[in-house]
Order: C-alpha cells, then structure tokens, then sequence
C-alpha cells in the first residue's frame, strides 16, 4: 500500500520536473554536444593537439584551476563560521545574516567589481584609510593584480559556500552535541567529532560549486586583474568573438569541461555523493 | 487589438505625406516608400534620426526606416540571397577591405556623391568613409598642466621626464604600432610591423603599465579616480569626460585613426536611394551635429564651420589633429590579427 503510494508520488514529480528537463535537454545538453561535435570537426584532433602542445593554453589553465582551488579554499575558511553561526542564531541573527549575505548576491557582478575599484584602488577607500593611520607611506597595490581578482572573486562566490554549509548543518541533531557535551566532551571536541564530520557533504558540496563557478570565471578576473591574470574562460572569448576560431573555442571548452567532471567525479567519490545532489 | 486602425491611419498619414512631398528636380526614378538604413544603433541612431534620416525624407519624401545591429555575416548571407533588406548598411572598420574583396557592396556613383576636398585616405570606390575615430593618450591636465603632457609615444615611453602610473589596452592593435613608433619607426613605414621590435619595446614600458584595460569605459574611469595619470583610449570616452568638466584632456600626436565606414549591399532593389543617402552624410551642416555630440568628426572639409570653435581641437579629424595621427592597417590586422594575439597572451602571462 504505501509502496503503491510512494510510486504514485515518484511518478507525479518526475511529471513536475518534465518540463525543466526538457528545457536543459534542449537548450543545454544539445548545444554542449553541438559544441563538441564541433571541436572534431573534419574528424581531426588538431584543434586539441594545439591547445595541448601549446605552452600558452596549459599554463593559462592550471593557473585557472590553481585560482579556483585558492578561492575555493579562502570561501571555505570565511564560509564555514558564518554557516555555523547562522545555524545556531536567533530569529533577529539569522534574518541579519541572510539579509548580509543575500544583499550583495543580488546585486550584478559588473556593479560589485566596480565597487571594489573604488575600494581597493590607488586612491581608494581603503589605500586613504591605512595612510591617515600612518600604517604605510606610499599606496599598497590592492588592485590589478592576483590578490585584487581572489578579492574580488571571493567576494562574489562567498554565498554558494556558506549556504550548502548552513543546510547540512540546519540537519545535524542539536542534540548530538548535547549529548557529547553532557557526557563530558569539551565544546571543541564536541565539534570536531560530532558537529564537522556531520556537516561535511555540504562542505564538499560547496567547495565543488564554488570551484567549478571560479573555472568559468570572466568579468572579474578581467577587470580586476588589470590584464596580468588570464583565465581559460578569456581564452575562449577572444577565440569566439574576436577570431571567430570557433573549433579552437569549442576544443578549449571542452577541455574546460573535462577537467570539471573530472573534479566533481573526485569530490563525489570522496565526499559523498548522495548528499552532493541535495546541498 | 485596439490600437490597429491608430497605426494603420498614422502609416497612411506617412505615405499621404510622402506622396505630397515635390520631386525637387530629381531624374525620373521610381519612388520606393522606404529605404532601410542598418547601423550600430544607440546613441549614434538618435543622432542620425535627427540629422541623415530627417534630411533625406524632407529632400526626397522616402521614408527612412533604421535597423541595427552592424553584422558582416548577415550581410553576406542578404547579398548571397539576392534580395538584400538594407538600402545602407555601416560595415565594421575591420570589414572595410574584406566587403570589397568579397564583391558584397555597389560602387558608389561619384557623380551623385560629392567628396571634393575629403583627404585621400578618407576616399575609396565602394565605401562611404563616414567619420574617423581614434585611439589617443587621454591624460590628467592638473598632473601635466600648459601642455606639458607627453606628445607621441618616445615620450610616453620616457618615464623619468613624465612619471606617474599608465594604463594600455590588453590588447595587441595599436600598441604594436605604438611601440614601434616609441622606437623610432617612422609613421609611413609602419607596416608590416615588426612584431620582435614592437615586443622588445613593450617590454621597457610594461613595469610602469598598472593597468591593462579591457573595456572602453575602463581608462576613462582610471583616469578620474586617478588611478593612472596616462591611458590610452578611444577619443570618444575622453571627449565625454573633457565637456563634462573632469580635469582630463586628449593628445592627438601618434594616435591610431580608424573608420566607420558605410556600403550599399549589391543587389539592393533601392541601390539608386543608398547612393542618395550617401549624398546627404556628406552635408557638412549634419556632419557637424553629430562631430559636436560625439566628436567623431566626418571628412567633409566645411564640416567644421559649423562645430563650435571650443570643439574643434577635441576631435580627431579636424584639421591640424588629422596629419598628427596614422591610419591603422586594417589589411594587416585581417591577416595577422590571431598570430599577433597568441604572441600577446603570451607575453602578457611571462613573469
């Protein structure tokens, strides 16, 4: 009886979730194989030969992927507190904190990155601020440069970790802790055996969103990076809109997308893949 | 629904009016209703609704309807069908040579388009070369006040007698000829660059380069927050700031002319009326709106009696800023654009 019901329910949300299915099939999987296709077109390899016998193309991406694992690293350090203090705030905290957190998310990237010219540049906010303290003499290169885009980047991709994190942790029993606590645990310990290892499919699935949005990162590495940082996704752009190299753009793309499968295998793998599918 | 007869008696409005408008002398040619002109759209169209679009229909009585946005691809695919929609369409500065040698645009008729007086660069037998624009040395006028800002690239380059911070474009076009020129290559013997030399030199001014810039707004932006003392940019962005008051100006010496230049697609029904249009982006009264609101100047040589005197020094083809400048190569660009592109990210990424 109740396995008829569940199978009715099953069947009802399939049909609830047929129509974005079917707008992904076809205004995302077909264009990804289309693109594909096109990076062997002819049935040649040549456009992949380039890109990885050229020194140009491999070191743009393992300096994308090295960003993305330091930004990816930074959102976690500055992520995971918030999470745990929003899980555990009162009604005024939390509405606080979710209105900090989701104020700047809704904000356009391009009005952010601006922002942080503002902030961060020769003359900015900040630079003025440490000199009239006397901390520094001449201005700190905030901007247009690696810190500036991890700056900026962080600052963007902050709330895709903080929010997994939060949810997996809404889920952990308070009572768990209390449990270890009453039975003599000190707080730190309660945490650590308890709290963390609980929490960690939202951890693994927040490191893997954050890190696979940085990949593809664009605006703001342009223009925070003040042209010395280049990433992958810029690459592709220049091969799209300026060369019209298209095959090229399409091998490059690919291999883009290869290397994030490939992470999102591993972190599933490691990091449980059941959870990572509902942060 | 219900505002269908509204439209329907303001089009027969239009066409009552056309119908009314005298023939002004012109041969018997048949009348379209419409021509179709296609450009960049913007604030570029507002103007030429107020001055091209609004002349042309008061001269001829044909209704002039505009398209954007300016697409190469498109406009082979109308010729290729034979039954091209646009009357006049912009070309792409980059696309100048390649629609000539691709056979996609009509001569133009010198006997109804009069370009006496246009400098030679600015003439050509298939395309209108409408204005010119310019990427120029914009600067801050309270660091380098009386002119006493670098005037051409050696000295740009030389950053102990003007130092402060500088902005270029992360891009190779322009920087290549303007490094050649910083090494003492003459303005005529330009092309082919020679990508070692121009490298070579980029290398010396690359410590001082804070910020390579992407977008247009970025220098303009640098500039006003005084985050570099110098950048390079499109003259339009640093004539916007200078009437708006900022303490920012633009250097002409040196800088890199390119063109907006306008065809007639082959095989447009209305050729005869694009030839016609073409004659009325000549008018020098109504080259001279659009120079005063963009600054991007037209050629014809009476254009700037009607700019204000205060304007003319701000654009780059008036008289005077015109010989200080060079025309880029779009030829070699076509050609050696992708080759010169990797060889930039690569410098770019050496530490």
């Amino acid at each position: 009886m109740s396995s008829r019901v569940a199978d009715a329910r099953e069947r009802l949300l399939l049909l609830l979730a047929l129509p974005a299915l079917v707008l992904l099939l076809g205004l995302f999987a077909f264009p990804v194989l289309r693109l594909l296709a096109m990076s062997v077109e002819g049935g040649s390899l040549e456009y992949f030969e380039k890109a990885a016998l050229d020194g140009l193309y491999v070191s743009v991406l393992a300096d994308s992927l090295r960003i993305a694992s330091v930004v990816t690293g930074i959102c976690l350090v500055l992520a995971y507190p918030v999470a745990l203090w929003l899980s555990r705030a009162g009604r005024l905290g939390l509405a606080l904190g979710l209105f900090a957190l989701l104020l700047p998310f809704w904000t356009s990237v391009l009005v952010r990155t601006y922002a942080w010219m503002v902030l961060l540049g020769r003359n900015g906010v900040m630079n003025r601020m440490l000199r009239d303290w006397g901390l520094i003499d001449a201005p700190v290169m905030l901007l247009y440069n690696t810190s500036g885009v991890l700056i900026g980047m962080v600052h963007v991709l902050l709330p895709y970790m903080v929010f997994p994190i939060y949810a997996a942790l809404l889920r952990v029993d308070p009572d768990l802790g209390r449990a270890a606590e009453g039975l003599g645990a000190p707080a730190w310990r309660a945490f650590t055996r308890i709290t963390l290892p609980l929490s960690l499919p939202g951890v693994s699935a927040g490191c893997a969103l954050v890190f696979v949005l940085s990949l593809g990162f664009f605006i703001t590495p342009a223009l925070l990076g003040g042209g010395r940082v280049i990433m992958i996704s810029m690459l592709i752009e220049q091969q799209v809109r300026e060369f019209l190299d298209w095959p090229f753009a399409a091998a490059l793309s690919a291999v883009l997308l290869a290397v994030t499968l490939g992470i999102y295998a591993l972190v599933g793998r490691f990091g449980g893949k059941s959870h990572l599918a509902t942060p | 629904m219900t505002n269908h007869p509204r439209r329907r008696s303001m089009l027969l409005g239009s066409a009552g009016l056309a119908l009314a408008a005298p023939a002004l002398g012109q041969p018997a040619r048949a009348k379209p209703d419409r021509i179709v002109v296609n450009a960049s759209g913007g604030a570029m169209a507002n103007i030429f609704r107020r001055t091209y679009f609004a002349e042309f229909e008061k001269l001829h009585g044909i209704r002039v309807v505009d398209t954007s946005p300016v697409d190469f691809g498109k406009l082979r695919a109308m010729v290729e069908s034979g039954n091209p929609e646009w009357t006049v369409t912009e070309i792409g500065g980059q696309d100048a040579t390649r629609v000539k040698q691709m056979n996609l645009v009509e001569p133009l008729d010198a006997s109804i388009i009069d370009r006496s007086g246009y400098p030679a660069a600015a003439i050509d037998s298939h395309v209108y070369v409408s204005s010119a624009y310019s990427t120029a040395l914009g600067f801050r006028t309270d660091v380098f006040p009386n002119g006493s800002q670098p005037k051409g690239w050696a000295q740009f380059w030389d950053v102990k007698r003007f130092p402060g911070p500088r902005s270029l474009r992360n891009h190779p076009v322009d920087n290549l000829e303007f490094a050649l020129l910083a090494d003492g290559v003459p303005k005529d013997r330009l092309y082919p660059l020679d990508m070692d030399r121009a490298f070579r030199k980029l290398d010396e001014i690359r410590p001082h380069i804070v910020v390579w810039w992407t977008t247009g707004a970025q220098p303009a932006q640098l500039l006003v927050d005084k985050e570099v003392v110098l950048a390079t940019g499109w003259n339009g962005r640093f004539f916007e700031l200078t009437k708006s008051g900022a303490t920012v100006a633009t250097e002409f010496a040196e800088g890199s002319l390119k063109s907006s230049v306008f065809g007639i697609p082959r095989g447009t029904r209305q050729a005869y009326w694009g030839q016609q249009f073409i004659q009325v982006m000549t008018n020098p009264r109504l080259q001279a709106v659009y120079a005063t609101e963009l600054s991007y100047a037209g050629f014809n040589p009476a254009t700037m009696d009607f700019v204000p005197e205060e304007v003319r020094p701000l654009l780059p083809a008036a008289p005077g800023n015109l010989e200080k400048q060079f025309w880029l190569d779009v030829a070699w660009w076509t050609e050696n654009g992708a080759k010169a592109q990797e060889r930039w990210n690569r410098w770019m990424l050496r530490r």
